[in-house]
């Protein structure tokens, strides 16, 4: 990986956080580069938003460093802790955290006015924010007057409007309805880049990471399972559990055939066949298991021309579902799930079942 | 650049300091009733020159006393949970008609106060003079009808006038029943009958067992009903004992601490029983959910019903009030009305009699200032608990919440009995009694402002703090504005309970700090009935001209908060 000559905006060293006994996050380290987008993915309980919440300091560590520009805002062994108040960044809530006895003008000036700035400039710089989320027509409404997406809007405007180093988000776009969603998150990535803020990005949600990151680190259970770009992450995960969480995939389990490795290739002798796929530098031991997307099998009544990764197989279950269809297949004794434009086969009848050794991926265990 | 160190932030100091002054409120008059409970040596001298047990050896020979402190306790329980049932059941669950209005009508006995019920009632059951009895002989019975001055009667008014809890708490589990549970018996094929014995029972038994155990203590505690109806006949039970034994000559203070131990101890592990079966005991009725409660045509019953519920405010809140009103605007009470007997002489000496005037104006005085000092402390005091997520938050709760589980006669007890040797001289003035006040609300206080608190989103101040403001800017800026209604709610509420205090008052007030409450009662034993139920008619104006702004507010702000 090309390392960046700046320094990077925000480091996380081996951070640890506790809720009372019960470590919530247990020893998590990455950098943000300036202007980046990072995003924190996991289910829920994976310890991404105490993470986030650490850097925002509204949650105290109980051991690591966290340092900002390059000056401590958290260190145990130091002992600093700066308030949160005075890290200088700003957040966009899960709940947009609108204050209801404000308007939206009075709500977006808030971080300006605590900053003391002129009348004046408050009015301008607010204007300004509200015309790029295009809330001005709403300058002076009530803020519980306004819809779940114009919430939204103003809470991005007040996030961004005293211009932080660094943009936070928990989450924002969870609790719009999915079209909105979708619409919101080209929104917010063209607006990212606009501004050019350096952000850490909170979700739970597949799409809204591979859609607006730079670069995401996937967690599980208060550590971090794999740090990568959407693409990476998506294509090479790197464990079962990435592989899974990331979208849905199959996971081929067998003994490595070293006999019949080639071309770079490795071979895996599965339920159903002899596999060839990709290790990426990982480890090959005895007990391999490969990870296959479900949108990368391809499933045809005629034989395919290719010579690897070809095989015989019965359609179990065949069902229609919109966007695509989703086909069940036995594959030996494992079922296999695949999902693609095609046309929907009769099940039980037999088709044959291929996929590129490249999108055939070594986990490791 | 100088570091910051971890702990010592704004909140920090604010919260170290709120916790030791709710520490000191209700933890420095504890140890000086426990300090005088163990005391067994020379009772003057200060501190004890022996400590032991023997006082507390000392309480079984006063087994008459345990004996009717059960009794009213007990008999008081059993009428108002049957009334709370009652009442419950038939104004959640039966189509009788204007159930909204008896509803809202159920709080009203409980703004009464028990002492108002208490004279009032006096009037009319006493053996000899009670209007009742006058008019039981008028139509040719004999002797009398109703003695309001024994047990039944005392536990009678109790459960009138303190009961209510016993309906809330009924009523609440009732509400939070989902109906489906009962229609899904019903669908199985099981009668109404069945349903009724098979699944609704069940299900609200350990909510009426809590609220029986509840109410129970709270009749343990009780003070002014056995006061103003106890004390003629001599019959005294635990709480107007110990009042008795520290108002006599020579006081027993040790003897009284004994008692007022034992009290709160009883006390203390009724509610935690209270909790046990609360938490243990509940199925899934309570999930914090609330269900539109399925509504039984009950057909004519409803009729009998209907009666029950006039019955019930007739008793507690009709009869009382027109008893009082009619009795002061009489030169002598009598059950009889006569033209020659009408005067308005009582209330226009309760509104110059400097004793009358100075109370209230003493009362109004401290129940301003309990309240604005009040929201402010509890206010903070909640921020601590539930906001600031500081270390030992969750002790400053216990310590808060503390008063709640003792008497408030016996908290005055302990109080009077610290601030009496205290350097600076504050015993027998309004200072204390605005102490003691603001100690024994702490609960009411601060369960009130939590309540609205912990419905305003954490992140709404989070946010404020990204936003780079500050401690103090933030909550003047955000919390308080949005806790605003909560905190006027507040306001009222520890104005009204200061203003009808009676239980700790009446310990602590001086011959130049004289209030309301304990001077109504004076009054009653030392000078005229009739002036009596004047100024208890005035008292009772001020609190429902309270009550009724509080209710306009929450109105106004219940309003706010669903649109």
């Amino acid at each position: 990986m090309a390392e960046t000559a700046r320094k990077p905006h925000i480091e996380v060293k081996d951070l640890h956080i506790h809720y009372g006994e019960v470590p919530a996050v247990r020893g998590v380290s990455f950098d943000v580069a300036p202007g980046e987008q990072l995003t924190l993915l996991g289910p829920s309980g994976c310890g991404k938003t105490t993470t986030l919440r650490a850097i925002a300091g509204l949650e105290q560590p109980s051991a690591g460093d966290i340092r900002i520009a390059g000056a401590p805002v958290y260190s145990s062994a130091s002992r600093v802790n700066i308030p949160a108040e005075k890290r200088g960044l700003s957040m966009v809530f899960q709940s947009y955290a609108i204050w209801p006895h404000m308007t939206v003008f009075e709500n977006v000036a808030y971080g300006l006015r605590v900053r003391r700035e002129s009348a004046a400039q408050i009015a301008e710089k607010v204007d300004r924010a509200l015309d790029m989320v295009q809330m001005r027509p709403y300058r002076d409404r009530g803020a519980s007057q306004l819809s779940g997406g114009q919430q939204q809007r103003v809470a991005l405007a007040r996030a961004f409007v005293f211009q932080p180093s660094v943009l936070l988000f928990d989450e924002p776009l969870s609790n719009l309805d999915a079209k909105l969603r979708a619409d919101m998150r080209i929104e917010l990535r063209e607006l990212q880049h606009r501004l050019g803020i350096t952000s850490v990005y909170v979700t739970h949600d597949l799409e809204e990471a591979l859609a607006m990151s730079d670069r995401i680190i996937v967690m599980r259970d208060g550590l971090i399972e794999q740090i990568g770009s959407p693409f990476d992450i998506y294509n090479h995960p790197r464990n079962a559990f990435v592989a899974d969480f990331v979208g849905s995939a199959n996971l081929i389990r067998g003994w490595h055939r070293a006999d019949l490795d080639e071309d770079g290739l490795i071979a895996l002798e599965g339920p159903g066949g002899t596999v060839y796929g990709m290790a990426h530098g990982r480890p090959v031991g005895d007990a391999l298991t490969f990870s296959v997307r479900t949108v990368h099998f391809s499933l045809s009544v005629q034989k395919p021309m290719s010579e690897r990764n070809v095989w015989p197989v019965c359609v179990e279950r065949s069902v229609f579902q919109g966007d695509f269809t989703q086909m069940n297949v036995a594959w030996g004794d494992q079922r296999l799930t695949i999902r693609g434009t095609m046309e929907p086969l009769p099940e039980g009848s037999d088709a044959w079942l291929t996929v590129d050794p490249k999108r055939v991926v070594l986990l490791e265990e | 650049m100088r570091i910051p160190r971890l702990s010592f932030s704004a909140p920090a100091i604010a919260g170290a300091l709120v916790a030791v002054i709710a520490g000191l409120l209700v933890l420095y008059p504890v140890a000086y009733l426990l300090q005088a409970a163990l005391n067994v040596g020379d009772p003057e001298a200060r501190p004890p020159t022996e400590y032991g047990f023997e006082n507390f050896a000392g309480l079984l020979n006063y087994p008459q006393i345990i004996l009717n402190t059960l009794t009213v306790s007990v008999a008081a329980a059993a009428m108002a949970l049957v009334f709370g049932f009652l009442m419950a059941w038939i104004l959640t669950r039966a189509n009788v008609p204007g159930r909204r209005f008896f509803e809202q009508a159920m709080v009203v006995p409980y703004y009464l106060t028990p002492l108002l019920g208490a004279l009032a009632w006096s009037l009319l059951g006493t053996p000899e003079s009670g209007f009742l009895n006058q008019v039981y002989r008028a139509l040719g019975g004999s002797d009398y009808l109703i003695n309001i001055n024994s047990a039944y009667g005392i536990a009678w008014v109790m459960a009138l006038f303190e009961g209510s809890v016993a309906f809330v708490m009924i009523g609440a589990v009732m509400k939070s029943m989902d109906p489906a549970l009962e229609e899904a018996s019903q669908v199985m094929g099981a009668s109404r009958w069945r349903t009724m014995l098979r699944v609704t029972l069940p299900l609200v038994l350990p909510g009426v067992l809590g609220a029986a155990v509840f109410v129970f203590a709270e009749m343990l505690g009780s003070f002014a009903a056995a006061l103003v109806l106890g004390l003629p006949d001599r019959y005294y039970v635990v709480t107007t004992a110990i009042y008795q034994l520290t108002q006599q000559y020579p006081p027993k203070i040790p003897l009284a601490a004994a008692m007022g131990t034992s009290l709160f101890v009883v006390m203390f592990v009724t509610l935690f029983i209270y909790r046990r079966i609360i938490t243990a005991g509940s199925y899934v009725t309570i999930t914090g959910k609330a269900f539109r409660p399925r509504v039984n045509d009950v057909g004519r019953l409803r009729w009998l019903l209907l009666s029950v519920c006039v019955f019930y405010l007739v008793c507690s809140v009709v009869l009382p009030l027109l008893t009082l009103l009619y009795a002061s605007i009489q030169k002598i009470s009598t059950a009889f009305p006569a033209a020659s007997n009408f005067t308005t002489e009582h209330f226009y000496k309760a509104f110059t009699m400097n004793a009358a005037t100075t109370a209230l104006g003493n009362s109004l005085w401290l129940g301003f200032w309990t309240a604005t000092l009040g929201v402010t402390l509890m206010g903070l005091i909640s921020w601590i608990i539930y906001r600031s997520r500081l270390p030992g938050s969750n002790i400053i709760e216990y310590i808060v919440m503390f008063p709640q589980s003792v008497p408030r006669l016996i908290f005055a007890f302990g109080m009077m009995w610290a601030w009496l040797i205290f350097p600076i001289p504050i015993y027998g003035t309004l200072w204390l009694l605005l102490i003691a006040y603001l100690t024994v609300f702490l609960p009411l206080g601060v369960r009130t402002i939590s309540g609205v608190m912990l419905q305003i989103d954490k992140s709404l101040e989070e946010c404020a703090q990204m936003c780079g403001a500050g401690w103090g800017y933030r909550i003047r800026t955000v919390t308080v504005p949005l806790l605003w209604p909560g905190l006027i709610a507040a306001w009222l509420l520890l104005f009204v309970a200061s203003i009808r205090e009676l239980g700790a008052s009446i310990l602590l007030m001086g011959p130049h700090s004289k209030v309301i409450t304990p001077s109504i009662v004076e009054s009653w034993f030392a000078s005229s009935t009739e002036l009596t139920a004047a100024m208890a008619l005035i008292q009772t104006l001020v609190v429902a001209i309270a009550v009724s702004i509080l209710l306009a507010v929450t109105r106004r702000a219940t309003a706010h908060i669903t649109d």
